[in-house]
């Protein structure tokens, strides 16, 4: 727990100590720490167990480079160490361990490599092949990662996603992503930035300066100045813990977010359209490939550097170098600066290094050894030592330490650019896979092209903000100009070496290019030598870059490791390509928000109250049930004798109005709707262009040209899109106006209907006065207006009042007091639904569906069959199937058994062929029966006939028989809604 | 499918804001005398060759208008005819 000296660049909270266990037993680090960071502070150095070998694997990167720092977290596998913030009571645990990390069961695997060659996968153990599958799946359960515990892995915690536009997207927030941004924005284009860290600035935010002290010209200070500008400049949304996951046709980027315990979501999806793309993702260190480079405590330059100036923890007691370029050496000076024990640092470059630098690391005391590198470490189970190595020569010496710093050298970030569509050549100058092309509206910046100095990253970062922005159509004439101008001044991308590997590599030790799935430099000589020469071969038969951590560790490593191998300049092979997930995010976060979203109608709260059970209908929660019986029989009941209450505000409710309304309603209606009257409803479908039908509802003349109409619930939403539709081309004049959330609509049903609306309104409810489908605006209590419409869905005196949605409440308290004598109670949606199928009404989606069309279902005489003028939409068809043999007809089912009910959708069958299907069953308290509609052949279709109803419930054969009656069951005259 | 379409009110937006409305196939037939083989070719019958089309989408999650372009599907981009 002992952590460095605080500096500025600290990014922990040492007075928040966090408690978590590794593996079982006790830790603690701080607020601030990830993972990785903490456990290594409590002096953990096996982090797991590698995936084929079993050899012990530790922190070799803190950005989730590769598998070897993969753990479970409180249950959940294959999470980064090194990105994943710590949090109070983590529970952390090693993979693909048997027992220990330090002394797993299966470490003895590490020494059968030789017959686990190469693709040994696809080679050995196939015959005979009865043992095959045997062998393989004994292989498998001793190699891989983090296994998933679906027992305890329940709730994957919220997820979200977003959407988002942008003129220019600039992927990563370092110092040439935030001039870019800055640049883009400043020529008036609307940015977003994505930044996978929790911060800008990137390597910015722990370098303090040669001196180490942090001034005011330190690349920390220009880091964090520049993060200021970008937030405070309106035109950038900037995203920190956002990775990006790809890149897409038509510049989609898309990527997640884990922001952390402030944020109500666990990760979230972010897609981003934008019209040009910088890609700033810098470099990414390129790993020394050399004999056991793998033991826990080899790193990366930029981890032990970042251990000990971001989370304030040592990296380790005496660490050596061997290092490929000049930031490396700035970390090993660092480290010397913070009292680290650095004896050696091995640069395999033979020159070209900071003779800043060089001077500063003479005086520090530290050895350096130009043109010498790593050869092998020392030690079992973790480094001991490292033996340097001079390259092309044969001295060697050796050095005991606990951390060995290796890299050979940096290598652009090409996996944003990769997937982009960019392309890649290898340069003999940098001695790494450069941009040899790019799309039109991709630019790059920064270390991605190879820079190192910070005048030339920054005025890379100005000129690529200033192309998007251009490739926008702002303009940037005059800046452009000058930014190119300043770009061409600048040296370029310095020298590196393109060496792979340090010397020694040989038979019988393992050097990895791989981590994640264990690929050693003599898996890549086996892939060579059974003709997989190509890296696009290689890296598929022998794994290298399919792990985890893809590209990063092995990336273009293993195209110039297969150039070397055969003997051919690395000029002469192409990268690998990189695809999609960059970075991986969680598999709940890719399938979707888990939250559900829906609309609530504002008489919710209300209805709860009275013990509303709800369920999802559509986009709405509406109450579906008012107490535990789900058949309702209370409910309905009650409607049927006193007098019931229902919120129907989901319905669809809509004005249209202007000189063309009438042809518009002419059109998606099959009625003739010039036949509707003021004052009366006027009930009619529409159909599509099959002659299905798609809605019902009433439509209401209330003006000259202007019209209230009805849909059903699920329909509301489409509605005028159907409308525009079809009738887009003929340039009518009207408005469509949908109101349905705008008001509310409470359904006033029973035989005391008019006796509970008669208390709260001074409007004449007479018969006659208000007749039957009749439609009033009358005042309601002080007199709030209300659209009145005398219908009878469930069969019965009924009056449904349609008013602002603010006065629901008002309205609902007014119906609730004055027919509380009367024996008001609620009712729901299943109660409605039965009562509306005791009198046969059908229910868009239950007694229809997209192969059902008016005629089947009984409605025909809402046809106007005379109308072609009107072109209706779906009238044709309906023509061409009204004399056609084999369509299915709306009966009534009185089902005879009165013990089991056939389900909704059960099979109507004549032997063992299908003759129709049941619709809805119910049980009625009303009939004292089970009923139910179905559509069947018409030869079935005759009252009386006995229909055989067919399920396959619970593996068992269920055969139900029923009568066919008139689809009426209750009422039959509607007597009871004319009262 | 990821592309971008140009709606006439608000400008060059995701796909993903739009429904498609099929490809351009004429004003609805008149009804008098129809022939409803020829009916059932124009409601039904949709065709979508790898090249540029004229075609409808409605910006739903957006202002709500019907609109006309033409796009090649071969490249999802549009092309101004």
């Amino acid at each position: 727990m002992t952590r460095l000296p605080r500096s500025s660049a600290l990014r922990i909270d040492t007075d928040r100590r966090l408690r978590f266990s590794w593996c079982g037993s006790a830790r603690a680090g701080y607020e601030g720490d990830t993972v990785a960071s903490a456990l290594w502070s409590s002096g953990v150095r096996t982090f797991g167990r590698s995936f084929e070998y079993h050899r012990p694997r530790g922190l070799y990167d803190l950005e989730g480079e590769g598998a070897s720092q993969l753990v479970s977290i409180d249950g959940v596998p294959n999470q980064s160490a090194g990105t994943t913030l710590l949090r109070e009571g983590m529970a952390v645990a090693a993979q693909n361990v048997r027992g220990d990390p330090r002394s797993d069961a299966f470490g003895f695997l590490d020494r059968l490599d030789r017959w686990m060659p190469a693709g040994f996968y696809y080679r050995v153990f196939h015959r005979p092949h009865a043992a095959a599958h045997f062998v393989h799946n004994r292989m498998r359960a001793m190699a891989g990662l983090g296994i998933l515990d679906v027992s305890t892995s329940g709730d994957p915690g919220r997820r979200e996603e977003i959407f988002l536009n942008a003129d220019v997207a600039v992927i990563g927030g370092g110092a040439a992503g935030m001039r870019a941004a800055l640049a883009a924005a400043g020529a008036g284009t609307r940015v977003c930035l994505f930044e996978r860290r929790p911060w800008l600035g990137g390597h910015l935010d722990w370098r303090l300066g040669l001196e180490g002290a942090d001034g005011p010209d330190s690349p920390r200070a220009r880091g964090r100045a520049l993060a200021e500008h970008v937030g405070s400049d309106a035109r950038i949304r900037v995203f920190t813990s956002a990775p990006v996951t790809g890149i897409w046709g038509e510049n989609l980027v898309t990527g997640f977010q884990r922001v952390g315990a402030a944020d109500p979501f666990v990760e979230r999806h972010w897609e981003c359209r934008a019209r040009t793309i910088v890609v700033a993702t810098g470099a990414l260190e390129r790993p020394l490939v050399f004999n056991h480079n793998d033991r826990p405590g080899v790193m990366q330059a930029d981890t032990a550097w970042r251990l000990a100036r971001t989370y304030g923890v040592s990296p380790g007691a005496v660490v050596v170098f061997s290092a490929g370029d000049d930031l490396a050496l700035e970390a090993a000076l660092d480290l010397l600066s913070l009292g680290v024990d650095v004896p050696a640092i091995a640069d395999s470059r033979p020159e070209g290094q900071d003779p800043e630098l060089v001077s500063r690391i003479a005086e520090s005391g530290a050895e350096l050894l130009t043109g010498w590198a790593a050869s092998q470490v020392v030690g079992r189970r973790v480094v001991r030592g490292v033996q340097l190595a001079e390259i092309g020569g044969s001295t060697r010496r050796e050095f005991p330490c606990d951390v060995v710093v290796a890299n050979a050298g940096r290598q652009p970030d090409i996996g944003a650019l990769s997937c982009a569509g960019a392309r890649f050549r290898h340069s003999t100058h940098t001695g790494s896979f450069e941009l040899a092309s790019l799309p039109s509206d991709v630019f790059a910046a920064g270390r991605v092209l190879g820079l190192t100095d910070s005048v030339e990253i920054e005025a890379t970062g100005t000129l690529a903000g200033l192309e998007a922005a251009s490739a926008c159509g702002a303009s940037v004439s005059g800046t452009l100009a000058a930014a190119r101008a300043e770009v061409a001044e600048g040296a370029g991308a310095p020298p590196g070496t393109g060496i792979v590997r340090g010397p020694d590599i040989g038979e019988g030790r393992k050097a990895f290019l791989d981590y994640d799935e264990d690929g050693t430099w003599k898996n890549a000589v086996q892939c060579a030598a059974l003709g997989f020469d190509v890296p696009e071969l290689a890296k598929r038969f022998g794994n290298f870059g399919l792990g985890p951590g893809q590209y990063r560790v092995p990336g273009q490593n293993v195209a110039m490791a297969m150039a070397e191998i055969e003997g051919r300049p690395a000029s002469d092979v192409a990268s690998t390509t990189v695809r999609p997930p960059i970075i991986p995010p969680s598999l709940a976060t890719l399938a979707g928000p888990n939250h559900d979203v829906h609309k609530r109608t504002p008489l919710h709260e209300d209805q709860a109250a009275r013990g509303g059970v709800f369920r999802r209908a559509g986009a709405w929660k509406r109450a579906r049930y008012f107490s535990a019986d789900y058949t309702c029989r209370e409910e309905i009941r009650n409607v049927r004798e006193n007098v019931g209450l229902l919120d129907s505000s989901p319905l669809g409710k809509f004005r249209i109005w202007g000189p063309h309304a009438l042809h518009a309603l002419q059109r998606v209606y099959i009625s003739d709707m010039r036949k509707a009257t003021r004052g009366r409803c006027k009930y009619s479908a529409m159909c599509n262009d099959t002659g299905n039908v798609v809605d019902d509802g009433v439509v209401i003349p209330v003006g000259e040209d202007d019209y209230y109409f009805t849909t059903s619930s699920n329909r509301a939403g489409s509605t005028v899109e159907w409308f525009r539709y079809h009738t887009r081309y003929d340039g009518w004049d009207y408005n469509l106006l949908n109101l349905t959330d705008a008001l509310a609509s409470i359904n006033l049903a029973g035989p005391e209907a008019r006796a509970v609306l008669e208390r709260v309104t001074d409007a004449d409810l007479s018969n006659d006065a208000f007749p039957y489908l009749g439609y009033r605006v009358i005042p309601v209590g002080d007199g709030v207006e209300a659209r009145c419409m005398r219908l009878g869905f469930v069969g019965e005196l009924s009056y449904e009042l349609h008013v602002g949605a603010s006065y629901a409440q008002y309205a609902w308290d007014l119906l609730w007091d004055a027919g509380a004598e009367l024996g008001i109670r609620p009712f729901g949606l299943e109660a409605q639904y039965c009562m509306r199928a005791e009198k046969g009404h059908v229910i868009i989606g239950a007694e229809s569906e997209q192969r059902v069309t008016l005629l089947d279902i009984g409605m025909g005489w809402l046809w106007d069959r005379s109308d072609t003028a009107s072109k209706k939409v779906g009238a044709p068809a309906l023509r061409a199937c009204e004399e056609q043999d084999g369509r299915l007809e709306l009966v009534g089912l009185r089902i005879d058994d009165a013990g089991h009910r056939p389900e909704d959708g059960a099979i109507v069958v004549d032997g063992d062929r299908i003759a129709g299907y049941v619709c809805t069953t119910r049980v009625s308290g009303a009939l004292g029966y089970q009923y139910g509609l179905a559509l069947v052949e018409e030869g079935f279709a005759v009252e009386g006939t006995t229909l055989s109803i067919y399920e396959h419930l619970r593996s068992d054969d269920v055969r139900t028989s029923a009568t066919v009656v008139p689809p009426h069951f209750y009422d039959p005259k509607g007597e009871r809604l004319r009262v | 499918m990821t592309f971008r379409l140009t709606c006439p009110v608000c400008g060059p937006r995701d796909v993903y804001e739009f429904r498609y409305g099929g490809p351009e196939r004429g004003p609805r037939p008149d009804q008098e005398d129809l022939d409803p083989e020829a009916h059932f070719r124009w409601a039904q019958f949709r065709m979508t060759r790898p090249e540029a089309q004229e075609e409808w989408w409605y910006h739903a999650g957006g202002c709500g208008v019907w609109f006309s372009t033409v796009r090649n599907p071969a490249t999802n981009r549009e092309e101004t005819s």
